[in-house]
Formats: C-alpha cells, structure tokens, sequence
C-alpha cells in the first residue's frame, strides 16, 4: 500500500466514487480549502474527525486548527473523515489507504495525525481510521517511521480509555497548544532523534499528556492505587492549557459542496459558563469564561459571510443570555444586518423573559421554527439538586412570552437518571409539560405543539456528579415508558435516547486504561460509526467486555468513592477535586451556588490560571 | 428598486473534476453561494423567505461532466456581461467553467420546461471492449421497447433513446447518444450502458448539448 503511486490512486479512486453514496464527501474542493504544494512545506499534518464529513466539516475546533495551522508557512495541514460503510468496503477492496481530502495524499505520508474527539462514540472510528491508514494502532508498536498520533477535544478531559493507541493528547484549548506541538515536533525531526526523544520533548510542554510515561496501578478491588511518571520531566497533574484571551474569530469557513448538517458561519461568542450546573461536563472544564467584544464578533460575522456566501450565522456560547454585553449585541447585529437575509441563530438561552425579548430583538434575523428551553429538571427540589435553580413561575412566565411573541412551537429539554430522582420528578416533567401545552393553547389554540427531549443523565468527570452510579437501564426504561405514556395522552412529541445506546458514552467517558483492549476487541468485534443509531452495536461490545474478562458494571454502576482515585484525577481542568466535593455535598443538602461571576465560590480556575487574567479593558473574564 | 423589471441572465457553464461528484440540489445551493460572494446585484425570489432566484435547466446525473449547463438568475441592474462573467469565474471553484453569459428576455418560458433534449458523449476505460459493446447496442435497438427498472417503476429506455452512433477518435471509441430530457420523461445514458452490461466507472459521461423548445433552428450552406 505504501509504493501506490499518486496517479494509481487516482485513477482507482475514479472507479470507485462511482460506487458509493454522497461521493461528494470524499472529495474535497470546497470554496476557501488550503492547498499547498506537498514539498513546499516541512511539517505535514492530517486533521481527522472520527465521523463522516458531513458531521465532522461543520466541526467548529477543526475548522479553528486548520486555519491556525495553514496560517504557518512551515506547516499544511490536511482533512480527513471517517469514510462510511460502503466507502470502506470499497476502500479495503481496492486496497486503497485511507486519504486526505485536499491532495488524495495517503494518511501515512503524514508527520502528525491530529483527531479531534468531541465525545467518546467515536473511538472505534479512530482505530479503524488508523488501520485504513495503514499505522499500528497501538502507540506502542509505532516507531520512527510512522505519523506521530495526537489528540484533543472535549473527550480529552477523560484520555485513559485512548490511551494505548494516542501518542500524546492535547488537554484543553488547542489555539496555542497545536502549534506548540508542531515547533517541537519539527524541532526533534531537525535533530532526528528516536521516538521516544519526540515523546519527552512533547511531555514537557504544558498540556501535553503523553500516556506511556505514567504507570497506573490498581488495588485487589478494581479500584487506581496509584499513578505516576515514570519518566522526567512529566507533569502531574497534566493542567489543561487554556487562552487567557479568545484569539480572532476565523472567517475564512470552508464550504462544503455537499449538505452538511450545519451549513452556516459559527462565530463564538464567549466562551465557559459561570453557573455551575453539576451536570454539565462543559460548564465545568470550559472555565474561565472569556468574552468577545460585541464589535469583533461584528466584524467577524460580515467577514465570515462576505468569505462563504452563507447566510446564516450561529453566535455560539454556552450561555448567551449571560455575555455581559448581550443586548447591545443584538442590537448592533440587527442594526447592521437588518437589510441584508442573514439569519442569526442565537441557541442556548437561560429560562428568563429576557431572552424572549432577545429574541425578538433579532426581528426578522431570526430563523424561522421554534423556541428550545432547558429545565434540565421538573422540580424544584431537582433543580436545587443539580443548581439550576429556577422558580416553577419563571418558566411558566417565560413560556407565556413566548407564546405572547408568537411562536408556536416549544421545545422542552429535561433529563432522566438524576442522582436522587423519583417517579413523582419524573411525574412532573409531565405534569409541566402539559401547563406549558395548557397555556399555549389558551392563548394560541390548537396550532400550540410541544416536543419535549429527554436525555440520560450520565455522570461526566471533572463534575460535582462524577462519584455517582448511572441508573439500571430497567428502572431508566420505566420513567421513558411513564413520559411515553403521558405525552401520547396529551398529544405532546417526545423523543428520548434508549438507555442501552447511552451505555457506550457512559463506559468510555468514565473508563480507565482497562478499557483499551475492549475498545480494540469491540472494533475486531466489528463495532464502528457507533454514534449512529442504525450501526450501533451493543452485543459487539458486551462480548468484546467477556473476551476482555472486564465488568463493563465497574464503570457504570459503581458509586465511587469519595476517597478513590478517579481515572481522570491525573488530569486538571482547573477546577479542584475539593470543590466539587464541597459541591456534591451541598447538593446532597439541597443547596445551590447561583452564578459565580459575583460571587466567587473559589473553585481553583483563579488559582490555576489567575496569573493569565488580563485587565478587565482588555478582556472580560467571568471571574470577579 | 426590486419593482424594476429584473434582468435575466443566462450563464452557459461546463462542470467536471471533483464537483461532478456535487448533485444538482448542492449545486443549486452552491451557485446561491457563489452568486452571493460575487457581490453582483441578485434579484431574490418574493414571500416570507426570499431566496435567490436562479434556475437550472436540467439535473446532470451524479458522475457526469458537462460542457453545456444552462444557468438562468435575475439581476436588479444592468452590468456588462464581461463583469459579470468575470465576478462570477473568481466566486465559483475551479471545477466550473464560465463559457458564456448573456441577457435573455424575461418571458421567455424556463429552462426547465423549454428543455426538450440532451446529448451525451461516452468514453470508456481503456479495458472496456468497445467492438463488444457495439455489438450489445445494436442488438438492444432492434427491440422495439427497452424495459429498464427505475426506483420500482418500469421506463421503456427505446422512448427515451432518440439517437446512438459511434465516433472513432485517437483516444478510441466514443458513443454519442442523445437522449428525450423533458419534465415528464428524462432518459439517463447509465442505464442504458448498464443494460449493455456496464458498470459504473468503466465509462465517463460527458453532457455536450442541451437542446430547447425556443432554439432557433439554424440552416447552414
């Protein structure tokens, strides 16, 4: 496979486009790629999503690194996807390697794989993507010859059940981080050093987790006794890198020739969140939170659409109501596109009338469909549970405006399996649901719908819930079946993810380095593309759990304890181990912490990261 | 403004390279796109969610090139047709080529529904044996219907097949084959060469020619 000539491929290629689906995928050639001439540039980097192009172009990270990276004269870096099914076969058929989209160069032909992994489905994409490749999957059998494998992402707060086949993981915002990277991986290939040379030059760059320098061992019981580098030089805690100011957004988006599941401009609008909900893994390993300034986000949205030709702008955030200068934002964003037929998505709104009246600031920006709240919980007593605390009033209040407004069409997000949660919670998601229809109708009438989402409650790492047991799939189905029942009553639309296709996220997004055989096994197994629902197979990975004689249980669940060491406790978001047991412990009283950005709870980002703190003209960070 | 009578343009364009793997509906939109990083002054369609008015003639089959695409969107102002030729060249990828823009009367009916033919020019794989394929060929002609299965329902390909014969060239044998492209019937060259027991791949499909209601009939010494 490594002697194909360029042309070969080509022309193999030609024949089997023919063959597949959504050739258009394979590709490449959208408005705005970089090209660069393979020779002209010393550093060769593939940058890969673990899932089909057409979720993984619109991606906004990728899109942030290859812009950064093809930015550096030295350095080009490439795209590449997951390839579907039927692609693959034809792939393995024609004993073509996996290639990227700009120059159909083959992947091994690559100094550096970067995977971007987002959440954890995605794993046995990564294998298979690497053995398409044709590079060892495990780290270990790699030698100077192959790609050096790195990966970053969200999933990457939690790296240990990757850790047999990622050379290096990048932990935390990778603006800065990926070029690090890159200088110290050209430094080594000047110097033509062995391997592990490259491995001890990347561990000792901060946010660098290089996963075969560290032992872990473990207790009789299952449980870590210990971790620690074994090689010098290596940091423990491994602490997330993070940008003390939000670098300029880019604009120069790619535009993908074929549909994508998002065809618009992203441009984000702060970053972290200073609420603390406890269980939310973003809330938590996002901090500090960082604004833009209204007149750059501006500037980057006309740029971002004058360059794509889209017409449509998602201002992204994980809290939009809470920018500082939100109001004034939508306004100029109004006044300044109120001629033009740019819509403006503007998702992740707290439950308040204020951000009814932000929507209608928007006026005709704003796209059509409906209007998205997230309770999260139907209870008070939930909601003081988890904090996110809000009066049963506000709600209803907010979902009066809304109708008020005019929208029709309402979607309610809230979630099942919350630690300490009772059929008379879940009874209640119901039970507003169904207020929410009431006052709907009596001002709207029948044309009122509601859709309530329900997810699965799975306790993420580096949150206050992390200690917590995921609830047995029987008693999980029992709640789905109680607001199945409830909402064909009351002609409410449901949907809900099945408790078996949340077992995967939960297994890999709390595992340990056990879990790397059952990944490899699983794939073997013939498991991929598992955050498809059609693909995804549970029996592939229950048996590949059996053959790796591991209790898939052990992960799931276990309650842990409060003294145990956490498989991620080696990785720092930040945010202290302490305050998230202080605030496990004032959920278990009923206790919220509202808002942090008056009222700082200490949760160690100011520790961490304090020195970074710009002065509040030249950056607004939530912290006070 | 819009209350002007809009100026209708009409682009000749040919598509080949990668794109041929871009459908008709993701070309429609990334002609919107690239119409809209021209900056020229687009007309949009009326009502609740205006868009950019622009019509294609004729869906060209995944796969395929083109020489002779037909393209028809409105503008608010009058430019010279080299502007925007050349504003349109810089919006659109490399795969497409502008050949021709000119003005065409508004009431004249669309592309669409004025389409009456299409010409196709095959060339195959150096493996392909043409001399057998001929001989395929015109066996299948002498029937007088050709039954072909299209998503469950049966289409007689000899009611679309309006004209087949072979051109020698230096590179070998091409097949020129012109096809019925109206609204209600389309023939497709795939599937007759499928018939003739090819598979996709083995061939390249270009479109040569669109052939219009409203074309002049032109008779030359």
């Amino acid at each position: 496979m490594d002697e194909l000539q360029k042309s070969t491929i080509d022309s193999r290629l030609e024949s089997i486009l023919f063959q597949v689906e959504k050739p258009g995928r394979y590709v490449g050639g959208e408005h705005n790629q970089v090209r660069k001439p393979w020779d002209s540039v010393e550093t060769h980097v593939a940058l890969v999503f673990p899932d089909i192009y057409d979720l993984g172009q619109p991606n906004l990270g990728l899109a942030i690194l290859y812009d950064i990276l093809n930015q550096q004269p030295e350095v080009l870096a490439e795209r590449a996807f997951a390839p579907w099914v039927d692609m693959e076969a034809q792939l393995r058929e024609n004993a073509l390697p996996l290639f990227s989209l700009e120059s159909k160069t083959p992947l091994n032909k690559f100094d550096i794989f970067g995977f971007t992994l987002p959440y954890e489905q995605i794993y046995t994409n990564v294998l298979n993507i690497l053995d398409l490749a044709g590079i060892p999957l495990l780290a270990s059998e790699r030698g100077a010859e192959h790609p050096l494998v790195i990966a970053g992402g969200q999933a990457c707060y939690n790296p240990e059940p990757m850790t047999n086949f990622i050379d290096a993981f990048a932990i935390g915002e990778g603006e800065e981080l990926i070029l690090d990277i890159t200088r110290a991986y050209q430094d080594w290939k000047r110097c033509g050093g062995a391997r592990e040379e490259l491995l001890k030059a990347l561990a000792r760059i901060p946010g660098v987790y290089v996963p075969s320098f560290y032992e872990v061992a473990y207790h009789e019981d299952g449980t870590i006794s210990h971790v620690f580098p074994w090689m010098q030089g290596c940091a423990i805690p491994v602490r997330k890198r993070i940008v003390a100011k939000l670098p300029q957004p880019i604009t120069r988006f790619l535009v993908p020739n074929v549909e994508t599941v998002h065809d618009r401009i992203s441009v984000e609008i702060m970053r972290g969140c200073t609420r603390g909900c406890r269980f939310c893994h973003a809330g938590m390993v996002n901090r500090p939170v960082r604004e833009r300034e209204p007149e750059e986000i501006l500037q980057a949205m006309q740029a971002g659409l004058d360059a794509t030709g889209y017409e449509q702008v998602g201002l992204l955030s994980l809290s939009s109501s809470d920018h500082t200068r939100i109001l004034e934002l939508i306004r100029s964003v109004y006044e300044k596109f109120k001629d033009t037929r740019v819509q403006v998505n503007l998702p992740s709104l707290r439950i308040a009338s204020f951000s009814v009246d932000l929507m209608d600031e928007l006026k005709d920006l704003r796209p059509g469909g409906g209007f998205t709240l997230a309770p999260e919980a139907a209870t008070e007593r939930m909601r003081a549970i988890i904090n996110k605390p809000l009066d049963e009033e506000i709600i209803l209040e907010t979902a009066r405006t809304i109708f008020e407004h005019g929208w029709l069409s309402l979607k309610l997000y809230f979630m099942i399996g919350l630690p300490q949660e009772t059929m008379e919670d879940v009874q209640a998601i119901l039970d507003l649901a169904r207020k929410i229809k009431g006052i709907g109708k009596s001002m709207k009438g029948n044309r009122v719908r509601i859709h309530l989402g329900i997810a699965t409650f799975i306790p993420k790492p580096h949150t206050p819930f992390q200690w917590y047991s995921i609830e047995d799939a029987q008693s999980l189905q029992a709640k789905i079946d109680l607001l199945k029942d409830g909402t064909r009553k009351s002609d409410i639309k449901m949907t809900y993810n099945p408790p078996d296709s949340t077992l995967l996220e939960s297994w890999l997004s709390r595992g340990d380095r056990r879990l790397g055989p059952v990944i490899l096994q699983a794939w073997k197994n013939g498991a991929k593309l598992d955050a498809w629902t059609e693909r995804f197979d549970l029996a592939a990975w229950l048996s590949a759990f059996e053959t790796c004689g591991v209790d898939p249980d052990f992960y799931t669940r276990r309650q842990r304890g409060l003294d145990e060491i956490l498989p991620w406790d080696h990785i720092s978001t930040g945010v202290s181990k302490r305050f998230l047991l202080t605030d496990l412990r004032l959920s278990l009283a009923g206790k919220t912490r509202e808002d942090c950005r008056e009222n700082c709870f200490n949760c160690g980002i100011l520790d961490a990261y304090g020195s970074l703190k710009p002065s509040k003209e030249e950056v607004y960070w939530g912290c006070p | 403004m819009t209350n002007a009578q809009p100026i209708r343009v009409r682009v000749r364009f040919a598509k080949d390279g990668d794109l041929r793997f871009t459908g008709h509906l993701d070309l429609q939109r990334l002609f919107e796109r690239a119409l809209r990083r021209s900056g020229l002054p687009l007309r949009y369609s009326q009502g609740f969610n205006p868009k950019v008015r622009l019509n294609l003639a004729s869906a060209l089959p995944l796969g395929f090139s083109s020489e002779a695409e037909l393209l028809d969107f409105w503008l608010d102002e009058a430019l010279e047709t080299a502007e925007i030729q050349q504003r349109l060249s810089a919006a659109l990828p490399a795969d497409i080529q502008i050949r021709q823009v000119e003005f065409v009367p508004n009431q004249l009916p669309s592309l669409q529904s004025s389409l009456r033919t299409s010409e196709y020019r095959v060339s195959f794989k150096p493996a392909v044996e043409t001399r057998v394929i001929k001989e395929k060929l015109s066996q299948l002609l002498l029937q007088d219907n050709i039954p072909f299965t299209r998503r469950a329902k049966t289409v007689d390909l000899r009611q679309l097949l309006l004209s087949a014969y072979w051109r020698e060239t230096s590179a070998g044998d091409e097949l020129i084959l012109e096809m019925k492209s109206t609204p209600e019937a389309s023939g497709r060259p795939d599937e007759l060469l499928n018939l003739l027991g090819l598979e996709p791949g083995t061939y390249q499909v270009c479109r040569t020619a669109l052939i219009f209601s409203t074309d002049k009939v032109e008779i030359d010494g």
